[in-house]
Order: C-alpha cells, then structure tokens, then sequence
C-alpha cells in the first residue's frame, strides 16, 4: 500500500479542478446510462415514430397536391412554388419538441433520488465532490441523453429541408432552440429530484410542471385574458368586396367614420404567461421568411401561425384591433418583436430556481433533511 | 455553486495539526420529532480499532453519518485529526474513508471502474489511479472479478468492494458501519486480519457490529450506546477485568453441581440440552483452577469455555440495565 504523500490530491488549479470534477460526475453517469437498454430501445421507438410521422406527412401533402393539381391544372405554378418542406420541417419539429417534452422529464427526474434510494448518492457526497459539482454533473449527464434523442430526429428536420422551401439555417436555429427546451425540462428534472423524496413523485412533478408549461400557459392566458378587459378609440372597418382586391396586396378593409371607444382585451397584459409555453419559444424563435410586403392571405405553417398567434397578444388590441386609432392594421407581424427571449428567461428563471433549491439540499453536512429521506 | 476556498482541498497553512484520529464530544441529532442521537461521545485514537456497540435503532448509523461528514450534528462538536468537517470539508474529506451499511454499488460499472471513479472522484493524481487501483483490487481480493459488471459480484464481494472504495484514497480514519455482515467466516477472518493491519498503520478505525465475538478480537477499545446515548466506553482489557461468563457441561450432571457447590461457587443451570451449568469468572488464572479441580474431580468434562465473548457480556448487562 502506497503512502499517505504519494496520494495527496493533484494540485489542480481550482476552476479546472470545479470542470473536471462534473466531466467525471458525468462519465460515470453516462456510463450507467449507455449501458441500460432501455434508452436505446426508447431511442429506436422515437427514430421510428418520427420517420413514421415524417413519411406521413409527405404522404398528405402529397396527395393533396396530386388532387389540387386534377383540380386546377393551370395552376400548377403557384401548387410547386411552397414545396413540402416547410410543412413537413413544421409538423416533424412540432412532433420532436411534443416528444422532447415527454422524454426529457423521464431522463432527468430521478436523477438524483433514485441515486439516493439506491444509496450510491451518499457514496459521491463523502468525497471531494461539492454539491455543485454533482448537480452540475447529474444535469449534463440527463442532457447529453437527451440530446441522443434531438441527434435521432436530425435525419428527418434535414429531410424537411432538402424538399424545399428551408434553408439549413432553419434546422440548425430548430435545433438549438430544442436543446435548450431540452435543458430547461433537465433543469427542472434534476431539481425536483434532488428536492423530492422519492423517484415516482419526483417525475410526477416534472411531467405535471411540463404540462404546466404547455397547457397550463393556455389556460393560464385564457382566463387572464378574460380579466383584461380594456377600451381604445377605434372607428369602423368597412370590408371590401373579395372581387375588388384580387391580388390581395392591400388591407381587406377600410377605416371610415368618427373615432370612437370601443371595448377590447388587453392581451398584451398577460402575453408573457404564453410565452412561457415551450411550443410558443421554439416556434417564435425560427426566422420565418418575410411575409410584411406579400400577401394577406397568411399561409404559413403550423409553428408559424403559433408564433403568429403569441406575436399578437403580446402587441396588443393597438396592433390586431381592426381600425385602432383609426389605421388599418397589417395581417402579419414582422419578426422585429420577439416573444421568445422573455418566455425563455422565464423558464430558465423556473430552473434554476429548481436547481438551486435543489444545489442546497445537496450540501453536506446536511443540517435538514427532507422528510421521510435519509441521507444513506 | 463554485469551488469554495475552504473546498480546493488544501489546508489553511499554518494551522496545527490536531490530535490524530476521530473524536465526538456532545453530538446530539434529531430528524423531527425522532431524537436519533441525544447525547454521544466518541474518540477513535489513531493506530486503534474501535468497537461501536448498541442494538438496532440505538442511532449508530446517525453517528457513523456525523463522524462521516455527511450530516451536521445538532450540538455538540466532532474532530477529524483535529479539524471541524464544517470549516474543513475537502481536508477533512480527504482523511476519512467511509463504508457505509447500504451497499449502494453502481451496478453496472465493474469493480475496476467504480474504484478508478472514486480516485477521481479523491482527485487523485490520474497516473497513478491504475497502479492504486490494482493495488486496492488485489487487498480486497477482487482482481480476478475487477472486469465483471459489480451486479453479479456476491454480497460478500459487493461488500469487500465497498471497502476497498472507502480505501481507495488511503484515508487516516476508517468508518465501517457493519462491515461484516454479509461475510462468509473466510472473509470475517480476512477481514479481520486487514483492519488489525490498517491499525497497525496507524489508522483510527471505527466499527459498529452486532457480531461481537469478532469485535473481541479485534477491538482495542469498543463505546457503547443506546437509545441515542453512549452508555459506556471502555477498553477491551476493561471488559475483560470484569469478568466473563464461563459454560461448563459435564457427562456426570449430579457431580459438577455437587462439585461447584462445594468450592462455594455461585452458578446458574443452564436450559440447553446437555447438562450444562454457566458461572462468572474474574480472570483467566480462576479458570485454570476450576478446570483443573473439576477435572480432578473426574466428573467427565466435556466442554469448558468462554460463553461469551468480554464484549458481549458487557452489551447484554447493558440491555438488562436499560431494559
């Protein structure tokens, strides 16, 4: 056996030190993960369930150009101009984020409660480890996993690009945006384990904070907008004839008449509660292309119209209330007045409040503990 | 989150080594309403093995967790070769090995893998953890299982893997929360053998058992505790002063009794199947004459021998006291 001076710790500069140690926290986890199989076979079932909603999707859009074209040959020009691939990109990364959303919880959520119950979590704690250090380590680790799910879906977001209409600048923002969407549902995963007592209650609560996120924010913003009733000065929207406006360049309508006040709904006062919704933040953040100066006729995809929808609550009746202060309004809201950094920092807000209650109940010696836990 | 000063693992300079070992004065811990450990004290020398004796739920383990580092007692204050674990945490980490009672194995790394985790995890210099690795693989008699994933390693092996995880650092105090059950006799007296060893190193080993006869053997010193209390805390030689009970079984019944009567001696028959009667002795030289006159008196002995081991005599009058 070696003596006492030969295994004195290296003497690592504090910082690399603080690094190395998570990157070790998460070869060990990632070790215990990649030799589990049921992440592979939860890998297998997404890639195939995706490539099954991507075949599908191409399929129907398909067939309804098929039929459009039996219906308006003449029309040809304008069925080929859109391609399927901006639909496809936009119902395959609405399908990926929706599964995201559900894997992330289950990947994340016993992370460290599940270490506790097994009794290895103790085991890390005595030694050189700080808490940080181990949450930090615990959170990469259930990223990293879940970001095997986002690499398994790339295939299919390239193929909604190659058919057309997208550029690759498009999947990569896509990406990003659903790896921190990922990160953010690990953070509050991690926390809620390490604040929890037991793995089954811990993932519980994530899913139910997820939903919270996704329909919660819904709901949320349909009840709040119910309390935000308000007034502005408005006059009359006179409708033209669909006939008379056939390249639909120009507003629908005209203002005319005496300004006068009419009631409306403040939904710029609880905007903020639907941009905490993960759909709204990956579908706000994707740079759409320009559709200011084209048509009125709106026909983006799903994300977009999501986006859309988000845009104009956040703006208010001053931008979507027909004739407010007597001018037309544009029926698309240009991209200069993004929703998703406030949605964004509220649920990083939200995680890191989870991480950080979570970081305290970590340190050790531990003065409390949560009931009903041992610390080994 | 960062890496605190006192957590880079470098003592303050300047500062006095303390006295060597592990000591508990006054801890006191209570989880709610269940006061774990009302009132404790502990000293661990360096170089020593001490016992931790008390029956189940009598707040070992909660002790065991304090001495680790791993919980803040409510009151009272602890020292690891003089430093605090709350001021100290990384030096004093480093001094402390721990083997706890839930086995808590990462189950699919092997034995190789999780003790070259646990040197990272000590920051151990990175080329030397293989070396020290084979080294800690071979102690623990692992090293033809080093490769095989820690699930299909025996209880037993799961449980000299522990040891050798809390080892793997070479720590100057050794906290083993029951580290013998589960243990075949071979690997009882092995590991035995290794814990007079590491003593003999100059370690503090503390150990909390239920099986006393091994701790005899062992123990230079054992503490006593119940109901969240130490009851008592003596050396092996203090137990062995206050005597120990012998088991005396003859094939002629009537004439051991008759025998001890007439020497005056106060005995107890006891209820087993043979003839068997038990007694207090002080020493060993008191033993030597009985047997001695017994045998003169040629009533067949066919047993005569401790009944039980010094520690446990002291740990049963310990539960009749408190009972």
């Amino acid at each position: 056996m070696s003596s006492a001076t030969e295994l004195s710790p290296s003497p690592t500069h504090a910082a690399g030190g603080y690094f190395a140690g998570i990157r070790d926290v998460v070869v060990l986890e990632l070790k215990q993960r990649l030799r589990s199989r049921g992440w592979y076979i939860m890998l297998a079932i997404w890639f195939v369930l995706t490539g099954i909603v991507t075949a599908l999707t191409w399929a129907g859009w398909e067939s309804s150009r098929q039929a459009r074209l039996s219906y308006m040959p003449s029309d040809a020009s304008l069925a080929m101009n859109d391609g399927p691939g901006s639909v496809i990109f936009e119902v395959v990364l609405a399908f990926v984020l929706l599964f995201a959303l559900l894997v992330a919880p289950a990947l994340s959520a016993n992370a460290i409660n599940g270490d506790r119950a097994g009794g290895t979590l103790a085991i890390l704690q005595v030694t050189l480890l700080t808490p940080g250090q181990i949450l930090w380590g615990k959170f990469c680790a259930a990223w990293i996993a879940a970001l095997g799910f986002l690499v398994a879906s790339t295939p299919f977001l390239i193929i909604g690009v190659s058919l057309g209409g997208m550029t690759p600048g498009h999947v990569l923002v896509a990406l990003l945006m659903l790896a921190v969407e990922l990160a953010v549902v690990c953070g509050l995963g991690v926390g809620i384990s390490a604040l929890a007592g037991r793995p089954l209650f811990s993932i519980v609560v994530t899913y139910l904070t997820v939903a919270g996120l996704v329909f919660g924010t819904l709901i949320a913003f349909g009840l709040g907008v119910s309390l935000s009733q308000g007034t502005m000065m408005a006059n009359q929207a006179q409708y033209r004839d669909y006939v008379a406006n056939p390249s639909q360049t120009m507003p629908e309508y005209e203002c005319e008449g005496p300004m006068r006040e009419v009631p409306v709904i403040r939904t710029e006062r609880v905007a903020w509660m639907l941009a905490m919704n993960p759909f709204v933040v990956v579908a706000d953040a994707i740079p759409y292309p320009d559709r200011t100066g084209g048509t009125y006729g709106f026909s983006g995809g799903t994300m977009e119209s999501i986006s859309q929808g988000a845009r104009h609550a956040l703006a208010g009746p001053e931008a979507s209330q027909p004739c407010a202060n007597g001018k037309t309004q544009p029926g698309y809201l240009a991209q200069t007045t993004p929703l998703w950094p406030l949605g964004l920092g509220l649920q990083v807000a939200l995680a890191g409040l989870m991480l950080w209650l979570g970081w305290r109940s970590l340190r050790t010696p531990a003065k409390k503990l949560a009931r009903g836990t041992r610390i080994a | 989150m960062s890496a605190g000063p006192e957590e880079t693992g470098v003592p303050t300079p300047g500062q006095t080594p303390g006295e060597p070992g592990i000591r508990a004065t006054a801890v006191r811990r209570s989880f709610g309403a269940v006061h774990a450990v009302e009132h404790m004290d502990l000293h661990a020398p360096a170089g020593q093995v001490t016992a931790l004796i008390g029956p189940n739920g009598a707040g070992k383990t909660t002790l065991l967790l304090m001495l680790a580092s791993l919980l803040a007692p409510d009151a009272g204050a602890i020292t690891v070769d003089g430093l605090d674990p709350q001021h100290h945490r990384a030096a004093v980490r480093q001094k402390i090995g721990w083997m706890p009672d839930t086995l808590g194995v990462w189950e699919s790394l092997t034995a190789r893998e999780i003790l070259t985790q646990m040197g990272r995890f000590y920051r151990l210099p990175a080329a030397q953890i293989p070396e020290r690795v084979n080294a800690m693989l071979a102690t623990v008699r692992l090293a033809d299982l080093a490769d095989q994933p820690a699930r299909v390693l025996s209880r037993g092996q799961q449980q000299r893997l522990s040891l050798g995880r809390a080892l793997i650092h070479n720590p100057t105090v050794l906290l083993l929360d029951e580290p013998a059950s589960g243990l075949d006799p071979g690997s009882r007296v092995e590991l035995r053998g290794m814990l007079r060893g590491l003593a003999a190193e100059g370690k503090a080993i503390v150990v909390s058992s239920h099986v006393l006869s091994e701790l005899d053997e062992i123990a230079d010193g054992a503490v006593f505790v119940n109901r969240g209390r130490t009851v008592s805390q003596q050396t092996t030689a203090d137990a062995a002063a206050s005597g120990r009970r012998y088991a005396v079984t003859a094939s002629n019944g009537a004439g051991l009794l008759a025998k001890l009567t007439a020497l005056g001696l106060v005995f107890r028959q006891e209820d087993n199947r043979r003839a068997t009667v038990s007694l207090m002795l002080m020493n060993d030289d008191d033993a030597a004459r009985l047997l001695k006159e017994l045998v003169l008196a040629d009533v067949g002995v066919i047993s005569f021998a401790p009944a039980t081991g010094a520690l446990e005599e002291t740990y049963l009058n310990l539960e009749a006291r408190t009972a």
